[in-house]
């Protein structure tokens, strides 16, 4: 009895040793990730951006679709603090609302693209041979277009909206992702565990939930945060050329657009379109690298 | 860390080049002056077709065939009014009856490809051609070609018909094209043309310039320039920085620029006026099941703010159109039998038993017409119709109507459309008659009166005469509920002061007329 009452005793002291050695493990990376002065000036600028967006008619100051045409092409004032465009709408309230718009793509782009991508790469890795190199080929495939040519290519075939910029973003950061989920699944494919799992006879689908998700994911939400940015530029870009959102919609990209095409009689809609598009990409780019920062011990040992 | 083999700093450097690039490819990378012969113009769309009886029209295929393709007459103005004159290509044109005109070509103008030389014989194969083409209309009078010898020869009309000369053989539909050649490539063509005669040469770079130089085996008149480069900006804003920037010499410019260069022109240059002779308006097909009931139709009638439409896309430039007959000719038009009304648009809709409908507005994806767009999505939005724009290139926009192109035309409900027309109202009206149901009628309604009034306008010469028919004719377009009328925008371009430019009433450019 007092031999079990030791043994019982000696596995609650390591379970204490491992949880504090687990709480003193996340009190040292957010002691990392809150010294990083530019990853918490891009988590500030992200929550800003999330915040505005989600209380777009809160932070606006008008209807972003309200035309006053007299008022075309005005300067900041005290009532329309950004100017006003082409059609006397508040620039202001278009440029917090077009943050939706930007967030909508980030968010269902990211997410979709990641959950495809980790799935497709742990089937690839963990897979046959063949259902590999036949995953590697689309992917490869997929990657060799230029995502702006794939986009006007779709935009041809289907016209533009919304939801062709979310699919184009989706189909071209898949790979990315995939790519990811299939090299860390092969080099946890042979561990001893998955091995005694084998050998125990566990479903493959169950390994790749239970054994295999959990050990890869961590970097592909480092790589979905350094993606927000990315996702973001693309959406401005193409709906800049005209490719992503249909009028009267306010993005980002067509605000520029519409800027572009007056900027010789009022710079504000370029200015006020611009600025949240930049402070944005540097936010997300920001406090991916942080995180990359905290989770990667290698980047902080080669410091 | 890397998306899709290209790192972030790259992909973003991608982007941002990709987007300046879309721009700068519009922008022409070599530029030219007015000066050593050499001219720069703005093209703001690649050509659609230079076959006359099969094309879109307009600019920039007119202006390409006025340089490299035969006619019997061009343009010219006289105290402003255009009038009709004898082309390079002939040493005698002459109206000797309302129903005859006799003409004498120059001998030893050379069609290219070795085809031969430029005879009578081709004058009569493309006439008779046209009549049965796509742009019948403008030979709605024409019998026949007469052919005398190898060069001469007469036109002969089946009745008399006062636009012959002006609208007919003067526009873009007046070019000659070559037997032989057309023959060659079964009948019909597209840009590739068969065969050219004229002081220039075209060289195309689809979506990118057309270049033309003189032809070597012209004996005509010399015209001013050696070489005519056309690079193809699309975008308004960059044509107008380009031209800024010294890159163009000439450039068609948007009425957004037009207003910012009417307080201060560029240096060295000058603004002109091509012509207003344009007629735009919001179409709806009274063969699509959402507008089928005409009260519907009026209900958009009387809700679109054509005031806003002018001032918000058109800083104001253009005139407001009552109609399809262009200000300054017989016929116009100078109030709709509808006004903007919202109330009475929401009555109509409400009488019609009509809610929640949502519609479909296609056009022309640029600038003015993107505005214009909104502003219409915004009008019809506050009787209740939601809108959703559809911007199209210009290839399917010109298409979308024609059965002979697919089955877009079933689905068409709104869209935004502009014509071009000659200096009589007649040319206006060809396209709304019940044989261009299906090819340029896309509202695709028809009236026995209307066609009756037609024919009238085409006999009739009596200007008081026409100017009635004119007008009951687009009131019966006006009944249809199919249209609302919206402006009549003016072509305007910024030239350079040291140039003497010559335009079609219509507004294409005649650059083998420019002079420095």
């Amino acid at each position: 009895m007092s031999e079990i009452a030791s043994n019982k005793a000696l596995e609650s002291a390591k379970k204490d040793q491992g949880i504090k050695g687990h709480m003193s493990e996340s009190r040292e990376k957010l002691s990392l990730f809150l010294n990083n002065r530019l990853g918490m000036f891009g988590l500030m600028l992200v929550v800003l951006f999330f915040v505005s967006a989600i209380f777009a008619p809160y932070f606006a100051t008008h209807d972003p679709f309200l035309m006053n045409i007299p008022q075309r092409m005005s300067g900041p004032t005290l009532e329309h603090w950004a100017g006003t465009d082409q059609l006397g709408r508040d620039t202001y309230s278009r440029v917090i609302y077009g943050g939706r718009v930007a967030l909508k793509v980030a968010a269902i782009g990211v997410s979709i693209s990641l959950f495809v991508g980790l799935l497709l790469g742990m089937l690839a890795g963990y897979g046959p041979r063949w259902l590999d190199n036949f995953l590697l080929l689309i992917f490869d495939s997929i990657r060799s277009f230029p995502t702006i040519v794939l986009a006007l290519a779709a935009v041809a075939l289907l016209g533009p909206s919304l939801e062709l910029v979310l699919a184009v973003v989706i189909v071209t950061s898949i790979p990315g992702y995939a790519r990811l989920a299939r090299t860390s699944t092969l080099a946890l494919k042979n561990t001893e565990f998955i091995l005694a799992e084998r050998s125990l006879g566990a479903h493959p689908a169950i390994i790749m939930w239970r054994h295999i998700m959990p050990n890869v994911i961590g970097p592909l939400l480092i790589l979905a945060a350094m993606d927000v940015p990315v996702v973001v530029t693309i959406e401005a870009g193409l709906s800049f050329l005209g490719l992503g959102v249909l009028p009267p919609t306010a993005s980002w990209g067509t605000i520029l657009n519409e800027g572009y095409l007056v900027i010789r009689d009022t710079p504000w809609p370029i200015i006020a379109g611009g600025i949240p598009l930049v402070l944005t990409t540097l936010g997300f780019t920001f406090l991916g690298e942080a995180l990359r920062d905290v989770f990667d011990p290698r980047l902080r040992k080669g410091k | 860390m890397s998306i899709n083999g290209l790192s972030r700093r790259a992909l973003l450097q991608s982007i941002a080049f990709g987007s300046a690039l879309s721009v700068a490819s519009s922008i022409p990378g070599i530029s030219f002056s007015a000066s050593g012969g050499k001219l720069t113009v703005r093209f703001n769309r690649d050509m659609d077709s230079l076959d006359p009886g099969y094309y879109v029209g307009g600019h920039p295929d007119n202006d390409v065939n006025w340089c490299c393709m035969p006619a019997l007459v061009h343009y010219d103005y006289v105290d402003g009014m255009a009038v009709w004159a004898k082309s390079p290509f002939v040493d005698r044109v002459e109206v000797v009856s309302p129903t005859r005109i006799e003409f004498k070509l120059k001998s030893g103008l050379m069609w290219s490809n070795g085809y031969g030389e430029l005879t009578s014989e081709d004058v009569a194969f493309s006439y008779d051609r046209m009549a049965q083409s796509e742009w019948k209309g403008d030979y709605v009078a024409y019998d026949r070609t007469e052919i005398a010898d190898k060069y001469s020869g007469a036109l002969i009309l089946k009745q008399a018909f006062a636009p012959f000369m002006t609208q007919t053989l003067s526009s873009g539909t007046g070019v000659i094209i070559s037997k032989k050649a057309t023959e060659a490539v079964g009948g019909k063509f597209t840009n590739d043309v068969p065969a050219t005669c004229g002081p220039y040469v075209m060289e195309w770079k689809q979506g990118q310039y057309v270049r033309m130089t003189r032809n070597p085996e012209w004996t005509g008149t010399k015209p001013q320039y050696d070489e005519i480069y056309c690079p193809i900006v699309t975008e308004d804003s960059a044509a107008a920085l380009a031209y800024e920037a010294g890159e163009l010499d000439v450039a068609q410019i948007s009425s957004d620029t037009y207003a910012r260069y009417l307080k201060q022109v560029p240096a060295d240059s000058k603004l002109t006026v091509a012509g207003a002779l344009q007629y735009m308006w919001l179409g709806m097909n009274i063969d699509n099941p959402k507008m089928k009931d005409i009260r519907v139709r009026q209900a958009i009638q009387h809700a679109v703010d054509v005031s806003a439409i002018n001032q918000g896309a058109y800083s104001g430039t253009a005139e407001l159109s009552s109609g399809i007959v262009c200000p300054g000719l017989v016929g116009k038009r100078n109030q709709t039998g509808y006004s903007y009304d919202p109330a009475k648009a929401k009555a109509l809709l409400d009488e019609a038993g009509v809610s929640g409908l949502s519609l479909t507005l296609r056009t022309l994806n640029n600038q003015e017409r993107i505005l214009a767009s909104t502003i219409i999505q915004a009008n019809l939005a506050a009787i209740g119709i939601a809108v959703e724009i559809m911007p199209l290139d210009s290839g399917p926009f010109w298409e979308m109507g024609q059965e002979s192109k697919g089955d877009t035309w079933k689905d068409m409900e709104i869209w935004l459309m502009r014509y071009g027309s000659g200096p009589d109202p007649y040319g206006a009206f060809q396209w709304f008659v019940r044989d261009q149901v299906g090819i340029w009628n896309w509202e695709r309604w028809s009236s026995d009166e209307f066609e009756k009034l037609y024919v009238e306008l085409v006999a009739v010469s009596e200007a008081e005469e026409r100017h009635k028919i004119a007008i009951r004719m687009q009131e019966i377009m006006e009944e249809t509920g199919a249209y609302v009328f919206l402006t009549h925008e003016p072509e305007v371009f910024v030239h350079r002061d040291n140039i003497s430019p010559r335009f079609a009433p219509s507004g294409e450019t005649m650059l083998s007329y420019f002079k420095a």
